[in-house]
């Protein structure tokens, strides 16, 4: 049994948020984002939520430390990218931010992951809301099979008991924020696995959207997908950190340096460096970072 | 060919390949007789049983009870509402039981809890029927003076809880744990994820098992004989009473000395079979669907 | 660090830098002839110079194109990137200097079979050249061994062929009026102009040096900011 999780159907203690526009009234980002957008003006919108902090962050499956002592900051409606080679730790420690890795029986986490000004390590936090507010895509897409494209993307509102007048909407603005309604609007009640890969990886995203998290964390959602499905997501990350902080682990640097704002380099479970992205791949700071970032060990 | 054969590695030498060949050959053959052999063996049960039953097939059979002390006419009416009775005590009993043994064996007992409730029930699906009898005898029919449908069908359960059980673990380690923590991620509980995704995922497999169980179940003589062997004439449909069973009415048939019982006997023999394989071939059937849809 | 991963592309990387470097050494040579013709009139070693000129066209194209093709193929990033873009300038300055070399070249059927109109004005070109020919040298040990220290000496080293420029320019202001030799001394200025085109070159090499250490593009000193040595951070 899991000593960690707290269940309950309404969740008791949620991460405070600026109340903010419901979905149905809010105009919804339109597709094309204006190249030349200023960095300061993106990291600053009309909502300033969604910012996650990692704070001496360890992690421990039994006795193997995992993640040593992060530090780290996501600023809200960017995207980071973590890389490292594997088994470093990059997708231990972002499964940490929403409190997944406690579904391993011998895992473990010691420090602090802030969400806004709230600790979700806190023993009062409830673990079902924490991943209410963020959301995750997986390495393997993960439609759920008996459940229908629809059902699919609405699950995450009806397995947490909200309100059924609203399904169709969300599930539409879902569906188009994840580049994937005008594909699906005709059979939205067909099975979600008759989809290709890349469409499943974008209907588990529209899934995790659907529920309007503050952050979004990707572990190598590309991994299983060919270089044109590949190359979609992308453009859709890049269109979404409009909506939701995006944190995505990755072994593929080409794809950290086209997506990402900010790169973060781990290895044996140590944050080595952490920079804006050009820097991080034309000039970085760190030796091992020059070093794997140029191929001569990974 | 009068010139000598190349000797270049890629050339096989030809003594060689015809060794070869042979052996594969018999290999073939020997495997593909076996096969036949299994599968005429099926055949000719199923085919014997057919020609000595089917004189006795007609409208009557179905409708009439068996007579009191043998006497000639009648038909195992009773005996198939008693099976049914029975059979569908058991599966009401054992399906509930047998699924949430394995629920909780997948989801959230310990590696080492699971292990060895699943030992339990592998020596459980090994225990003599006859002993389950004995055991359902000491249990129930001593204290209540007299044998039961109600007791046959206890008897049964036990038979059935872990077959039921043990497919429905198989099933659901074959549901992916990716499924499960998509859910967790979007932040459903554990129990409703169980209830809504893997359950739903899984359901074309737990169908089989249960299914594959009743099957094994509906013909099960030896506790029976022990538990629900005294019935009254005529169709009962009250449990705590002793109730007929198609597998005791074979058996009481064919020990009586007319041949029309005996007839009787490969009727209700053919019924039996032709319920189970019927049962089969849907539970089959669904498995395939569902391991389908499991595979992506 | 751990195993050993990419190495037939490192390999290429070194050889190609190599074979660039290599470059500088055909310079030499080219320049070395290019004086020897200016000293001593050599019609027939000036048109030598011109037309193997396309050798070094030649040895820029090759590198040249494997530059852009690494950078199609193998992705390099931080310091592989930031050599390969020194290269690629690298190689533009030294095709440029073959092309100094082939104007000086150019200029000695003007001044013909004639002896010399100017000691010291021919001193002068032959001390500039040698000391080009020096800058070359030092440019090419400062890149093939990273070498901020020396990379930064060749402004000084370029001062002197400067200095070298402006003396000649004042001697054929003064060199009197007779036509012949105010034509010879007017060739003879654009010579030394082509040699302090050259020293620049190498200078530019020197800054490509510093981007390759530190990541960051500073002129060591130019027309614009005379006499201002930037400061830059050498790397570990």
């Amino acid at each position: 049994m899991n000593p960690a999780e707290k269940v309950s159907e309404s969740p008791m203690t949620e991460p405070q948020r600026e109340p903010r526009a419901e979905p149905a009234s809010s105009p919804r980002p339109t597709i094309a984002v204006a190249e030349g957008q200023a960095k300061a003006t993106r990291g600053r919108t009309h909502r300033d939520v969604g910012t996650v902090r990692l704070e001496g962050l360890h992690a421990y499956y039994g006795s193997n430390h995992a993640v040593r002592g992060v530090d780290l900051v996501f600023d809200p409606n960017e995207v980071t990218a973590i890389i490292g080679p594997s088994g470093c730790g990059k997708s231990t420690m972002v499964r940490c931010i929403n409190r997944m890795h406690e579904e391993i029986p011998s895992a473990r986490a010691e420090g602090k992951v802030v969400l806004d000004q709230i600790d979700l390590y806190n023993s009062a936090i409830d673990v079902v809301a924490v991943r209410r507010s963020i959301g995750m895509v997986f390495q393997k897409p993960n439609p759920f099979p008996t459940m229908s494209i629809v059902d699919n993307v609405t699950a995450g509102l009806r397995l947490t008991g909200a309100p059924r007048s609203e399904m169709k909407e969300r599930a539409q603005d879902a569906l188009q924020s994840a580049g994937l309604w005008d594909e699906v609007k005709d059979r939205l009640n067909n099975a979600g696995d008759g989809l290709s890969g890349g469409q499943q990886q974008r209907l588990c995203i529209a899934r995790a959207l659907a529920v309007d998290p503050e952050v979004l964390l990707m572990d190598e959602p590309c991994s299983a997908l060919d270089p044109v499905g590949t190359l979609r997501i992308e453009e859709l990350i890049s269109q979404l950190r409009e909506r939701v902080t995006i944190v995505i682990v990755t072994h593929n640097m080409q794809q950290a340096a086209r997506v990402a704002d900010t790169t973060a380099f781990m290895l044996n479970g140590e944050m080595v460096e952490v920079g804006q992205t050009e820097k991080m791949f034309t000039n970085p700071d760190d030796d091992r970072t020059e070093q794997y970032v140029t191929g001569k060990f990974g | 060919m009068s010139a000598t054969p190349p000797t270049h590695p890629l050339f096989a030498a030809r003594g060689n390949l015809r060794r070869r060949r042979r052996v594969n050959r018999v290999v073939e053959i020997s495997s593909t007789v076996a096969a036949l052999l299994a599968v005429a063996v099926l055949l000719i049960v199923v085919f014997s049983v057919f020609r000595k039953g089917v004189g006795a097939l007609n409208l009557g059979f179905f409708t009439k009870s068996t007579p009191l002390f043998g006497a000639s006419g009648g038909g195992i009416a009773n005996a198939i509402v008693g099976t049914g009775i029975m059979v569908g005590l058991a599966t009401l009993m054992a399906v509930p039981i047998g699924l949430l043994v394995a629920i909780y064996t997948s989801e959230f007992a310990e590696q080492r809890v699971a292990h060895v409730v699943r030992f339990a029930l592998d020596i459980l699906n090994g225990v003599p029927t006859i002993i389950t009898g004995i055991f359902v005898v000491g249990l129930i029919v001593i204290p209540q003076g007299h044998g039961s449908g109600t007791a046959g069908a206890v008897a049964l359960a036990i038979i059935m809880l872990p077959i039921v059980a043990r497919t429905a673990q198989e099933v659901l380690a074959l549901v992916p744990e990716t499924l499960k923590e998509a859910a967790y991620a979007l932040g459903v509980t554990r129990w409703r994820t169980t209830l809504r995704v893997t359950l739903p995922t899984a359901a074309g497999g737990l169908l089989t098992g249960s299914l594959l169980a009743i099957a094994r179940v509906a013909g099960e003589t030896a506790p029976l004989i022990l538990t629900s062997f005294l019935f009254a004439p005529g169709v009962i449909t009250d449990p705590s009473q002793g109730l007929a069973s198609i597998p005791l009415f074979i058996f009481q048939s064919s020990e009586s000395p007319s041949p029309e019982s005996h007839t009787q006997a490969w009727a209700a023999a053919l019924v039996l079979i032709a319920f189970v394989l019927v049962l089969n071939v849907i539970a089959r059937a669904f498995y395939a669907r569902s391991r389908q849809r499991l595979e992506g | 660090m751990h195993e050993k991963t990419r190495v037939q592309y490192r390999e290429d990387l070194a050889n190609l830098e190599q074979r660039g470097l290599e470059g500088l050494d055909m310079v030499v040579t080219v320049l070395d002839r290019t004086l020897e013709a200016t000293q001593h009139a050599d019609i027939e070693l000036a048109e030598l110079v011109i037309a193997d000129d396309d050798r070094l066209d030649g040895r820029y194209l090759e590198v040249h194109q494997e530059l852009i093709t690494m950078l199609a193929t193998q992705s390099p990033v931080a310091t592989d990137l930031r050599l390969i873009s020194a290269l690629l300038h690298v190689m533009h300055g030294i095709e440029r200097m073959g092309d100094q070399c082939v104007n000086i070249a150019k200029l000695i059927p003007i001044t013909g079979n004639e002896p010399p109109a100017d000691e010291e004005m021919q001193k002068r070109i032959s001390m500039m050249g040698k000391q080009c020919r020096a800058l070359i040298n030092q440019a090419k040990r400062a890149f093939a061994d990273r070498d901020l220290e020396m990379a930064r000496d060749l402004v000084r080293q370029d001062d002197v062929v400067d200095n070298l420029n402006r003396e000649c320019f004042r001697i054929a202001i003064e060199i009197g009026d007779d036509p012949d030799r105010r034509e010879w001394a007017m060739t003879m200025l654009l010579a030394a102009r082509s040699l302090e085109r050259i020293g620049d070159n190498a200078v530019d090499i020197g800054e490509q040096v510093a981007y390759v250490v530190t990541g960051l593009f500073r002129e060591f000193e130019d027309a614009s900011h005379p006499g201002e040595v930037a400061t830059v951070e050498a790397q570990p």
